[in-house]
């Protein structure tokens, strides 16, 4: 079994020519050729050079031929599934298949004062329940929900978020690495018979840092899929103009690419676009602009051309500090670009003001902005009875009308997408029932799901196993005088 | 103001590096008194932070206007070395990226705009050992140690340079400010910081915040 996402049923939207397309890949073959990536790993530097690359082990540098790369790209599946610990769960990347995926937070967003702080333990493993319950999440990211929560110390949050991943939720999760942390990780998926798909994020630029390098090989080599990406800055650490960043981005992204392909040929490889702006006020990324709207579109474009699934790592991230009209506009802007433009993994669910804060109640709003897309990507179906050209001619004109058709009651339904947490009533009845509006449904919808929702335990001898994983990282950390 | 100063404020206000390198090595040859050439350096960039400050103009303006200071100021440093002179700085700071990290930019773009607000600063570079923190230290005698991490994995290095000072007993003549994506404002109390700031013209507002001459820009 696997779970079906969201199927779009029309043409991804294009923006670049073939000519585009063409000279953004021939510019990146030629970077990749001639100026190279910075790889701080030795035993990756070996590889490349076995493989015909050319190699300077003073700067660390790899000059990658552009055949190799056609070739590893070649390797690639174009689809593939990601198991989860309930296989109702999986996931099957790839093809006109779109998934949600939630972003994380490093605190939680109070509800009234809109300030971030430390969130519980509580309210951590609280805030993967509502996710595991989200019709329209299906992948959970790492570090969910916080950046770690009190009383645990920093260099525990990522074995202790992946655990309570595990704990609260069936559903498929990406995991990140913070000092060696994917050893646990890898462990903890194998002891509930479930797969991660492991993130490695990039040093723009063109450069990819010994820790990512280190968790892609123990992510290949434990047979798992990687989820490649860059995290550059237009302006900062890429070129300001879009072609521009985007070769240094698919550059940047090739080179882990074609490692993994030479490591392990045919290892699944999901690149993702993580791809900013510079904030030229505040030197940090520009949240929520558009312009990662059309780095995404492009990127969606030409990865497809290379026959690769496509991440959309972006449009969850927010410049908005709070759950207001910007917020609302920057998510839902930047996921219908998304999938439209047929990328077949988005993050969107949780995060406010980029990866600063996350709330549950955020989620399940973003759950409605994820449905509504659903519904758009269905497209529209045109068949005899959708055309409805007879119940036109039996109901008429004016006296006639179509509410009492059983075609109306059987339709609708299928046709419109009803939001969970909206405003949807008349004024009449929105004043009389105190005004309430999406923020208030949100944290009523909230307190439903926690009140009825239990999420899939882990057997008891899971549960013994990650609590003896979790105790074996504790402990390797305290060798290292980390904790 | 004599010619040559003007051509080297208006090369800083076009953010030419080569042209302010330039006009400063003219200026030396020409006799200018190499104090009054770093005064009206600095007064250029700080026109260029007002520009800032009030919103028009933007980081790479700044970056850019440093990058010409800088060259010029190169040159008038030599001067001033060959003449035994000092010239008047808020301090000095010493920063880097740590050890194991090699993102450069946040760091440069605090350290130049530290320059430009009359800071010395000796930048090490990335990729900085604990040890290498505590002999820069030694060697320049500076006012604030800013240490750099972008990555979750390499915060905890901030944390070993602290605990490297306070062995060598010189934690308590140095204020150590931490900064970098992956750091925080607990993080970095939770590893006896003296201070953090999330951005970079926020870290100059800390620096003189830290040396006791208040936050604001002048």
């Amino acid at each position: 079994m696997s779970k079906r996402g969201l199927l779009r049923n029309f043409k991804p939207l294009e923006i670049l020519t073939d000519e585009q397309v063409e000279s953004i890949h021939s510019g990146t073959l030629h970077v990749l050729a001639k100026t190279g990536l910075r790889i701080e790993h030795e035993r990756a530097l070996k590889i490349f050079e076995q493989n015909g690359c050319k190699v300077d082990y003073s700067d660390k540098r790899v000059r990658i031929p552009p055949a190799l790369v056609e070739e590893c790209l070649r390797k690639c599946p174009s689809s593939f599934i990601v198991k989860a610990r309930d296989e109702d769960n999986n996931v099957t990347i790839g093809g006109n298949t779109t998934y949600f995926k939630n972003s994380c937070g490093m605190q939680i967003i109070d509800l009234d004062t809109w300030e971030p702080r430390t969130a519980t333990r509580k309210e951590n493993y609280d805030a993967i329940t509502v996710l595991d319950k989200l019709d329209n999440l299906h992948i959970l990211g790492p570090y969910t929900a916080f950046f770690g929560f009190e009383g645990i110390s920093p260099v525990m949050a990522m074995p202790e978020s992946c655990a309570a991943k595990f704990r609260n939720s069936s559903k498929v999760q990406i995991e990140g690495y913070s000092n060696d942390s994917e050893i646990f990780q890898i462990q903890m998926a194998k002891a509930v018979d479930a797969e991660i798909l492991q993130q490695i994020l990039a040093s723009p630029p063109m450069a990819w840092y010994s820790d990512a390098i280190e968790a892609l090989f123990r992510a290949v080599e434990a047979d798992f899929p990687v989820t490649v990406f860059s995290g550059q800055v237009s302006g900062g650490t890429a070129p300001a103009t879009l072609p521009g960043a985007m070769i240094t981005n698919n550059a940047e992204l090739m080179g882990t690419i074609v490692l993994a392909q030479l490591i392990k040929p045919g290892t699944r490889v999901l690149p993702g676009d993580y791809a900013f702006a510079m904030n030229m006020r505040t030197g940090s990324p520009a949240f929520g602009a558009i312009g990662s709207s059309l780095h995404q579109v492009a990127f969606n474009q030409i990865w497809r051309w290379y026959g690769l699934p496509v991440y959309n790592v972006t449009s969850g991230y927010l410049s908005s500090k709070s759950m207001d009209y910007q917020a609302g506009y920057e998510k839902a802007i930047q996921a219908i670009m998304s999938a439209v433009s047929g990328a077949n993994l988005i993050g969107l669910h949780g995060s406010v003001s980029a990866e600063i804060t996350f709330h549950a109640v955020q989620a399940i709003l973003d759950d409605d902005i994820a449905g509504m897309i659903k519904r758009f990507l269905e497209g529209i179906l045109v068949n005899t009875e959708t055309l409805a050209v007879d119940l036109i001619d039996q109901v008429g004109p004016i006296p006639g009308h179509f509410l009492g058709t059983e075609h109306s009651r059987k339709w609708w339904k299928i046709e419109q997408f009803l939001p969970k947490a909206a405003d949807w009533m008349t004024y009449q009845e929105w004043i009389a029932q105190g005004k309430p509006k999406a923020l208030d449904y949100g944290r009523q919808r909230m307190d439903e799901i926690l009140a009825t929702h239990k999420p899939k335990p882990l057997t008891p001898g899971q549960e013994e196993e990650i609590e003896k994983i979790l105790e074996d990282s504790r402990n390797y950390y305290k060798k290292l005088g980390k904790l | 103001m004599s010619e040559i100063l003007d051509r080297l404020k208006k090369a800083i206000l076009e953010y030419d590096v080569e042209g302010a390198g330039n006009i400063a090595a003219n200026a030396i040859e020409e006799g200018i008194d190499p104090i009054d050439a770093v005064d009206v350096a600095i007064k250029t960039i700080r026109q260029i932070g007002d520009g800032y400050s009030r919103g028009e103009l933007w980081i790479p303006d700044l970056v850019g206007g440093a990058s010409a200071m800088k060259a010029a100021m190169s040159v008038f440093e030599d001067e001033l070395k060959k003449k035994g002179k000092k010239r008047q700085t808020l301090g000095s700071i010493v920063i880097g990226t740590v050890h194991g990290d090699i993102h450069d930019i946040g760091k440069t773009m605090v350290s130049t705009l530290a320059e430009a607000e009359g800071f010395e600063v000796i930048d090490l570079g990335v990729s900085i050992k604990a040890e290498n923190f505590v002999a820069a230290v030694s060697e320049h005698n500076p006012v604030i140690l800013a240490l750099s991490a972008l990555m979750t994995t390499t915060a905890f290095e901030q944390r070993k340079v602290i605990e490297m000072f306070k062995e060598q007993g010189m934690r308590e003549s140095i204020k150590v400010a931490v900064g970098g994506g992956a750091v925080t404002e607990e993080f970095s109390q939770s590893i006896g910081a003296d201070g953090y700031a999330p951005t970079a013209p926020m870290a100059i507002n800390l620096f003189k915040e830290l040396i006791g001459i208040g936050g604001q820009n002048e």
